[in-house]
């Protein structure tokens, strides 16, 4: 039983989404009714009222969700949760007015200012989401999350080089993270910005040793500068200025020939002869 | 040697209820009074303040430029270059503050603030739990246990400190390692911080040493530190950082970094050779 608490404890601690696990972890222990007595007792019933809703188990939802109010009666985090249960049952309305008096009561209630973004996010008002998580940015500008969120957002509507600003603030925050920067390289490379795109695929195949799809990047990035070199009419809308000497490029886009055919020997025989003739070609 | 050495060192007996009265009973009530303190401490702050939502958008917008200086080198030269523009522009014009008209006067009010009173106050009465008990033992034991010798230290000492640790005793010729109950007090003052964090766990309001440098720095301290912060004045200084800031961005000779990271090339050359 302890055990299963621990491991419920580790997935809070990693804000892991794992709805089927939790509640198979949590299933013996709320019906043996075990967990009361720890001091985790309302953790645990948050975090499985939020398993099990994205488990489309309403009824465990609600029952737990009437524990944490008798407990927590005047909670704005409780309040959070009626949010949630009324979005996963189909009133956004609903839950929308009370995010909005959530938000009235503390402006500065981070929980309900994402769970707003994220209603409108759901019910495909990518705007407004856009202009709430805005907002919400103008005040708490370090959020890395956040801006992340606000590239994807900006991305699903093509406004790229609004999303390459978000982006670039992610890699302000956290420079060493690998994955900002393959997020930013792609982002680039659908822009047109081959120059900075090439440099940033090798910043992460600096950082994160024959990472698959950087060395993808690296090559194609570099076959492409190539191909627009040798052509004598310039596009105006792709950027190459900055882009390496031929010789450094040949070398570049040779070195991650050999690292793919190096990564895809360890995969197995179909996927690497499929590997060997795009790569040949 | 040895002989010279052992003629030198004065053996006294000592009365054992000297040990039985004195000794144990001012630890215990030193470990009491800590484990009371600590609780009453507890129970008498209050809750740390709610920060107000322009407090929050200030302090991250000052956060923000920190961090722009601090990383710059990681984003290409335009983006930094309109984030620096953009913020030292807002820095100058207040955009982030919290009470923009008040910009020029906002040293005046920071006593007037009635958050920063409840901080003060908050801090002033944890301060007085600190000195008052440790004034009140150090009394007790001037009065009950004073003119006798409590223990011998392990360890020699100058003479200077004979004044203070004999107190209550005047004689010229005692060694300095036999001392009076108030040394006692303050070896269990500095001891019993190891035990504090045992019973009462990492964070403890039971701590000597603390109350001690607080009793310090109360005279210099002119001002809370971290609430009335200056704000108009940290952005203007972090703008002036942020102006003199020359972008060199690293992922300037990243090809070379890459060719040699993986064997392809010996070392980087510094003059850039694209």
């Amino acid at each position: 039983m302890s055990s299963s608490l621990h491991l419920l404890a580790d997935i809070r601690q990693s804000s892991e989404r794992r709805p089927f696990s939790v509640l198979q972890l949590a299933e013996p222990l709320l019906n043996t009714n075990s967990v009361s007595a720890t001091d985790d007792a309302y953790l645990v019933y948050e975090q499985v009222f939020i398993s099990a809703i994205d488990e489309r188990q309403i009824e465990l939802a609600k029952a737990l969700l009437l524990l944490l109010r008798k407990r927590f009666p005047a909670s704005l985090r409780v309040k959070r949760l009626y949010g949630m249960i009324n979005e996963a049952v189909g009133h956004p309305d609903e839950a929308q007015s009370i995010y909005t008096e959530m938000l009235a009561t503390d402006p500065t209630n981070v929980l309900a200012s994402k769970r707003l973004i994220a209603l409108l996010k759901a019910a495909g008002h990518t705007e407004e989401a856009v202009a709430q998580l805005a907002a919400y940015l103008d005040t708490h500008s370090n959020d890395f999350e956040a801006w992340l969120e606000l590239a994807h957002l900006y991305m699903r509507n093509h406004r790229l080089a609004q999303a390459a600003f978000c982006l670039e603030e992610v890699i302000l925050q956290q420079p060493a993270n690998h994955y900002f920067h393959l997020c930013y390289a792609e982002l680039c490379y659908s822009m047109g910005r081959l120059d900075l795109a090439l440099k940033e695929y090798l910043r992460v195949v600096e950082l994160s040793t024959d990472n698959l799809r950087a060395f993808y990047g690296v090559k194609l990035v570099a076959d492409r500068i190539r191909e627009l070199r040798a052509r004598s009419k310039k596009d105006p809308a792709l950027c190459i200025d900055d882009a390496p000497q031929p010789a450094t490029l040949d070398r570049l886009a040779q070195l991650a020939t050999e690292r793919l055919v190096a990564i895809y020997s360890r995969a197995n025989q179909v996927t690497k002869t499929t590997a060997e003739l795009w790569l040949s070609s | 040697m040895n002989s010279l050495a052992e003629s030198t060192d004065q053996v006294m007996f000592l009365d054992p209820a000297i040990r039985n009265w004195v000794l144990f009973p001012i630890t215990v009530i030193m470990v009491l009074v800590g484990v009371f303190r600590h609780q009453l401490t507890i129970l008498m702050t209050g809750e740390p303040p709610k920060p107000d939502i322009k407090d929050i958008r200030q302090g991250k917008a000052l956060m923000r430029g920190q961090m722009l200086a601090q990383s710059n080198s990681y984003i290409p030269a335009a983006a930094f270059a309109e984030r620096r523009q953009y913020l030292c522009h807002a820095y100058e014009q207040g955009t982030y503050l919290k009470n923009k008209a008040s910009k020029e006067q906002s040293a005046v009010n920071l006593m007037a603030d009635p958050k920063n009173m409840e901080v003060m106050m908050d801090g002033m009465k944890k301060q007085m739990m600190g000195i008052v008990p440790q004034t009140l033992i150090m009394g007790w034991i001037q009065f009950f246990f004073s003119g006798f010798i409590l223990i011998k230290l392990p360890f020699p000492l100058g003479l200077r400190f004979k004044q203070m640790l004999q107190s209550g005793i005047m004689t010229p010729n005692m060694d300095v390692r036999w001392v009076s109950s108030l040394s006692w007090y303050f070896i269990n003052l500095f001891g019993l911080r190891g035990v504090f964090s045992l019973i009462l766990g990492g964070e403890n309001s039971a701590d000597g040493i603390r109350d001690m440098t607080a009793m310090g720095t109360m005279g210099a301290m002119g001002q809370q530190p971290g609430q009335p912060q200056d704000f108009n004045k940290q952005f203007l200084s972090l703008k002036d950082s942020l102006s003199i800031i020359h972008h060199e961005w690293d992922l300037a000779n990243i090809e070379q970094r890459v060719l040699v990271k993986y064997g392809k090339q010996s070392r980087v050359f510094t003059s850039a050779a694209k």
